[in-house]
Order: structure tokens, then C-alpha cells, then sequence
């Protein structure tokens, strides 16, 4: 009986304080609509009105003068094969509507093509070759030897802000390609994963080559996938030292890999 | 000044983390071999043997760049007239575009001074031409054939290291074997190419099994003696046998651990079982405990933590594994007669001899096959050429080298580890069992 009447006089004692928040919170909500309408409404500016303090303003121009690319390719194929590239396809005459934006995120999924239906009867279309890729996502030809040598999956790309490790050594990004290839066991894989998937992974090559900081940067999604590219790093011991004169203690990585069953 | 410090603390971090360079790239269907270009080396004196070594020298180089595995070497009749012998002679477009289109090449000069051979020795990634240079080398020795050898397996090595990622090239490693070109089973020691072939023992009895430590001073071996069959040891520190503890009963099929170990099959308790001793020959302890006869372990070179072996206890000889201490026992391979396992450098693979059909009415044939431990799955290396056994890996894991029946006597052959590149390199008498050192 006693832990009843307790209880009680707990909830008789809550009365006052729940009445002194239920003041205050109307008390600062009174202020906070006074302030917004009174006070800062005269004098506030909206975002966006330009002239504030230190701030830059930026307007809109109808065209940037950029300087013109002095070193012209001449993509002459390096190989005797034909090669990994198709020719550029006859350009259309169209006006354009608008400035086409370029992809900014290059790793989107490779979806696979849609499944038409049987009832639609269009003359079959001509498959391409195997060993060949569209226009525009095979990358140049004429670069170091290891730029364009891993040509039949795209090769590499070194986009800026990372150094010129890429450029001045690009026979390590090929042992590194090399070595990645030759560990990378696909049977690993699910077996009955049959459509094309694409893992990113990150990691480190520390001075003496030893791979570390193993990380899935952007899984594919088949999560046996993600761990057969991460068994692949695994059994790195090494990509060999890096080159003697690179000043750096050691270079980071983000490597793909694709798994595709065709 | 502290207050300075703090004020670029920012910036200085911010420094360092943009020196950090990124590479960015994939792997998806495969990749190219890389293109390799090897000019003949230059004379760089007039001296009367130079051209002598200087042949000596770069047909060393030409034929370790070739058995690497990992190059796809370009046809000396693609080469431009004037090869280089100095940095300054590389002419890049006409090395790195068609007919050559090559993406590396490597050149330099030999010389003679004062009985001295000097060699200088370059790299270049030809398709690179703002930073080229990969590897600058340079050599001197006595003028002596072995020596350019030497120094042409050397810098053939190093070209192997830099462009086959971080894996030493065997180009300085050595094979030992059985031969009874002399009347005895006696061992025997080569180059890896099969040059400088040369005797080890004189027993004068029959030696078997020869295998090498990990750090080239001794080779374990069985021979037959007064006492039955023994472990052998032979020290190259003292270019002599050594006495090794006797054990009783049959003692064969040595083989060393990476830390020095050596397990063995001993029938002194009875039955021929794996035991294990020191490398000293103390501490011996039966790692098997079955009638079936138990031969030819193997350790697993990477981890020393398990040992395949060849047991006979259910029949017709099968490869097993089991961790160093016996236990955990695993049955690899499911059918016919299979011998001779030894594991690869990386630990992921076996290569064994495999006669898959045996028995009346099954002609199979005597077989080198690789066998992934994980998934047990294998892959058959050779077909259709007579017996082939005693197969065993080159430390970098890209060459095996087994004995062969194919040219219709015992001999020692060589092969990529996908079974291609096949080169016969003993011919002279019978050679069998070969075991190549660890480096």
C-alpha cells in the first residue's frame, strides 16, 4: 500500500514544473516569431541578393575562353590488330538543344541490356566483335604502352588531382594490373551470378610494394564478388618495391574489377 | 613562432596529403603480356675477346628474358639497324611503333679492361619518352665465360623482378637430379637452363630423391648403404658429405620445410610412415600412424603448417594433406595413382603426377597435373607424352620442372606452370627426380 500512495504523490508533485515548461516554451516561441518579424525582417537580406561583405559574386556568362589543347593526338594504332577501337561514327547534323553535360560518376553499374519482348520483330542487329569496344569508352590509343595495354577492359585512366605516378611509371600500373589479374580466382565467385558486375576497391602500396588498407570502396552488390577482389589483394605479397627514384612513401589505389560470365 | 606554426598547420597537412599519388585502373577479361625488346649489347672495347663474351652474354640474356614466362619477346628481325648501346643512341619512335612496337627495351655495352668484363645495362619504357628509364645497371667481373653468365643472369633477373612484380627471377637458381650417366644412380647438379652440369656425389651405390634447404647449404637425400636405405645429407659449405643420424628400417623421400624442418618416410617402427625431424636430425616424431604406406610428403612452402604426402591405404596410392602435426587428415585426389605431390611456392597449388585411369583395360597414361588445394579442382598439364613424374615448382611459381619418358629415355624437362613453353634440358644418360632451389 505504501509504494501506491508514492505514486500518487509523485504525479501531485509534476503539476507545477509541467506549468512553468508550458510557459517558457510560449514565452520562447513568442520571441522567436517577434524576432523573425519585427527585428530582422527590416533589416535581413535574402540569399542570394549579392553584395554582402567579402563574399564573390557569380554570374553567368554565355561562354568561358578556354585555351586550346596544344598537343594534338594523332591516334595512330600502335599494334599491327585492329585493335580495340571503332572508327568515329559519321557526325549528324542536328542542332543542338543544349550543352551536354558529361558524366561526372563513371561508376555507375553496367546494367544489363533491357529484355525485349518476343512479339517485336526487328531485323536482328549485327553484333560487335569481341575484342572490340564502342567509340568513346575504349579511352586513346596513343599513351604509354601500359595505359592502353590492359586495352581489352578499358585500360587505365589517371584523372587529375592524384599525382603523376600514372604517367611517370606507368609500367608499375602495369605490374600491378599483371599481378591483380593472375591472383584474382573468378571461380570464386557465385556461379549463378551470369550478368556483369563491377566491385571498387581501394588500398595502399607501400614503399617496399606490399599491398595494405585492403577497403571495399563501392560494392557490386554480390557480396561474393566483393570478397573474391578482396582474396585477390589478399594473396599479394608484393608488387615489387616502388621505382627507386619516387620520392613517395608509398601510393593509393582504386582498382576495379569486372565480372561478366559471357 | 609557435603561433606561425599553428597558422600553416593546415596547409602543410594539406601539402602532405597531396603528395600522395593515386592510381586508378581495373582488371576485367585479361591482360597483354608486356612487349619486350632485348638489342644485342654493344662491344665497348676492341679487346679480341669481346666478341666472344659478348655473344656469351647475349644469348644468356635473350634465352633467361625468353624462359621468364611473362614477356612476350619481340623477333630480333623486327629491330631497327641501329641498335643502341647508350641512352643517348635510344631512337623511341622507331623502337616503340611497328614493326618492333615494342613497350620495353633493353640495352647496353660489354667491355674488357685490364682482364676485367664491364657491363652496362638499361630499361627503358620506350612508349614513355618523358621518363623512360626503368632500370640503369652496371656490372664488372673477371673476363671469364662463367662470369658473363653470371652477370647476364643477373641483369636478366633484375628486368624479371622489376616487370614481373616483385617476384626474383630464377635465372641464378640451380636443379638438382639423379643421373646414372656414370653406372651409379649418383646426384647431380645444373642451371636452371640445363648449362654447367656437374656431379655431387660418388657413392657408387643408388641415390635417390635429392632435395635441397631453403637456404642452398645442404641436400637431403636416401641412398642405399650397408644399413639399409638411409637420409643422406651433402654440405656445399664443405663441399662433402656430412653424417646424418641413422634411423633404422627404410628411410626415404626427404623433404625440407621453409623453416628448416625435414619430414620423411621411415618404416623403423614397421610401416613406412611420415615422420618429422630437425634439421640436425634430432627430434623425431611419427607424424602418421596407419599400415598403408606413407611416402613422399611435401610441406607446404608457404605457411610450413601442412604437409601433402602419397598413402597407399585404401589401395592404389592417393595424395593427402594434413597440418604438421598429423592431424586433420584429407584425402586431394579421388581416383587412380596418383604420386609425386609438391607445393607451390604461393601454398595455393599442387602439382603431382596422376594416372587417372588405371587398372586392366584402362590405358591411361602417367600425367603432370595442378591441383588447387582450396577447391580441389585440377588442371591437366601434359597429354599424350609417355610417363611423365617427379614434378616440382621454380621458386617464382611460374615454371615446373618434371622427368619425362617422351623422347624415349628418362630426362629432365621443363614448362611454364600453364603446361606450355615444354624445353628438354638434360640429354646425356638417364636423368630422373629433379628438385630446383628455393632461390
Amino acid at each position: 500500500m505504501a509504494a501506491i500512495t508514492d505514486i500518487y504523490s509523485e504525479r501531485a508533485q509534476l503539476r507545477r514544473p509541467l506549468a512553468w515548461s508550458l510557459g517558457l516554451h510560449l514565452a520562447f516561441t513568442g520571441f522567436v516569431v517577434f524576432y523573425a518579424v519585427f527585428i530582422n525582417g527590416f533589416h535581413g537580406t535574402g540569399w542570394g541578393s549579392g553584395g554582402g561583405g567579402d563574399a564573390m559574386g557569380a554570374t553567368l556568362v554565355s561562354a568561358v575562353p578556354l585555351p586550346a589543347n596544344p598537343a594534338q593526338t594523332t591516334n595512330v594504332l600502335a599494334t599491327e590488330s585492329k585493335g580495340l577501337a571503332k572508327p568515329e561514327p559519321a557526325v549528324q547534323e542536328k542542332e543542338p538543344e543544349a550543352i551536354p553535360i558529361p558524366d561526372k560518376d563513371t561508376k555507375t553499374k553496367v546494367k544489363p541490356a533491357p529484355v525485349k519482348s518476343a512479339t517485336q520483330r526487328k531485323p536482328e542487329p549485327v553484333p560487335p566483335e569481341s575484342n572490340q569496344i564502342p567509340y568513346g569508352e575504349g579511352g586513346p590509343v596513343s599513351k604509354p604502352y601500359s595505359m592502353s595495354a590492359g586495352g581489352a577492359t578499358g585500360g587505365f585512366e589517371f584523372p587529375g588531382g592524384g599525382g603523376d605516378f600514372g604517367t611517370r611509371y606507368a609500367w608499375y600500373v602495369h605490374v600491378i594490373q599483371q599481378k591483380v589479374s593472375d591472383n584474382w580466382l573468378k571461380y570464386e565467385v557465385d556461379p549463378r551470378i551470369t550478368d556483369a558486375h563491377r566491385v571498387f576497391l581501394i588500398f595502399d602500396v607501400m614503399r617496399d610494394g606490399h599491398p595494405t588498407n585492403v577497403q571495399v570502396e563501392q560494392s557490386s552488390g554480390v557480396p561474393s564478388l566483393d570478397q573474391s577482389a578482396v582474396r585477390a589483394l589478399q594473396r599479394i605479397d608484393t608488387f615489387g618495391p616502388l621505382p627507386s627514384d619516387y620520392s613517395g612513401t608509398k601510393i593509393s589505389v582504386e582498382w576495379w574489377f569486372d565480372y561478366s560470365k559471357k | 613562432m609557435k603561433r606561425f606554426l599553428y597558422c600553416f598547420l593546415p596547409f602543410i597537412l594539406l601539402a602532405s596529403g597531396a603528395a600522395q599519388d593515386w592510381v586508378r585502373g581495373g582488371t576485367g577479361l585479361g591482360v597483354e603480356r608486356v612487349r619486350l625488346a632485348a638489342a644485342d649489347f654493344k662491344p665497348a672495347s676492341t679487346d679480341a675477346k669481346n666478341a666472344e663474351l659478348l655473344k656469351t652474354f647475349n644469348d644468356v640474356l635473350w634465352n633467361d628474358l625468353d624462359n621468364a614466362g611473362i614477356f612476350d619477346l619481340v623477333s630480333k628481325s623486327f629491330y631497327p639497324l641501329q641498335e643502341p648501346g647508350q641512352p643517348s643512341e635510344v631512337n623511341f619512335p622507331a623502337w616503340s611503333s611497328p614493326p618492333p612496337n615494342s613497350s620495353m627495351l633493353a640495352f647496353g655495352n660489354l667491355g674488357i679492361a685490364a682482364g676485367k668484363v664491364t657491363v652496362q645495362g638499361w630499361l627503358y619504357d620506350v612508349k614513355n619518352q618523358a621518363s623512360p628509364q626503368v632500370l640503369g645497371k652496371q656490372y664488372s667481373d673477371n673476363a671469364t665465360t662463367d662470369a658473363t653468365r653470371v652477370i647476364a643472369h643477373r641483369f636478366a633477373d633484375e628486368i624479371i623482378f622489376r616487370l614481373g612484380g616483385g617476384v626474383p627471377g630464377i635465372a641464378e637458381t640451380k636443379i638438382y637430379f639423379v643421373s646414372e650417366r656414370t653406372g651409379h644412380k649418383e646426384i647431380w647438379m645444373m642451371d636452371y637452363d640445363g648449362a654447367n652440369q656437374q656431379q655431387l656425389t660418388r657413392l657408387g651405390s643408388i641415390s635417390l630423391s635429392p632435395r635441397i634447404s631453403p637456404d642452398g647449404s645442404r641436400l637431403a637425400f636416401s641412398s642405399i648403404n650397408k644399413g639399409g636405405w638411409e637420409i643422406m645429407m651433402y654440405s656445399f659449405d664443405l663441399n662433402r658429405m656430412v653424417s646424418f643420424p641413422r634411423f633404422g628400417g627404410m628411410n626415404l623421400s626427404p623433404s625440407w620445410s621453409p623453416d628448416g624442418k625435414i619430414a620423411f618416410s621411415s618404416s623403423r617402427n614397421g610401416y613406412p610412415n611420415i615422420f618429422a625431424i630437425d634439421g640436425s636430425g634430432g627430434n623425431a616424431h611419427r607424424l602418421t600412424n596407419d599400415k598403408g604406406p606413407d611416402v613422399s610428403p611435401t610441406w607446404n612452402r608457404k605457411t610450413a603448417s601442412q604437409i601433402a604426402f602419397v598413402s597407399g591405404r585404401t589401395g592404389l596410392p592417393q595424395i593427402y594433406t594434413m597440418e604438421s602435426d598429423g592431424t586433420n587428415l584429407q584425402r586431394l585426389t579421388d581416383q587412380g595413382y596418383a604420386v609425386s605431390p609438391n607445393w607451390s611456392p604461393n601454398g595455393q597449388f599442387l602439382t603431382l603426377s596422376w594416372m587417372r585411369k588405371y587398372g586392366p583395360g584402362e590405358p591411361g597414361s602417367n600425367d603432370i597435373y595442378l591441383m588447387d588445394i582450396a577447391s580441389k579442382q585440377w588442371v591437366q598439364l601434359t597429354h599424350d607424352s609417355g610417363r611423365n613424374d617427379f614434378p616440382c615448382w621454380s621458386p617464382d611459381g611460374r615454371h615446373i620442372i618434371f622427368q619425362s619418358h617422351r623422347s624415349g629415355s628418362d630426362q629432365i624437362w621443363t614448362m611454364l606452370a600453364d603446361g606450355t613453353n615444354v624445353k628438354q634440358l638434360t640429354f646425356k644418360g638417364g636423368n630422373t627426380q629433379p628438385n630446383w632451389s628455393w632461390k
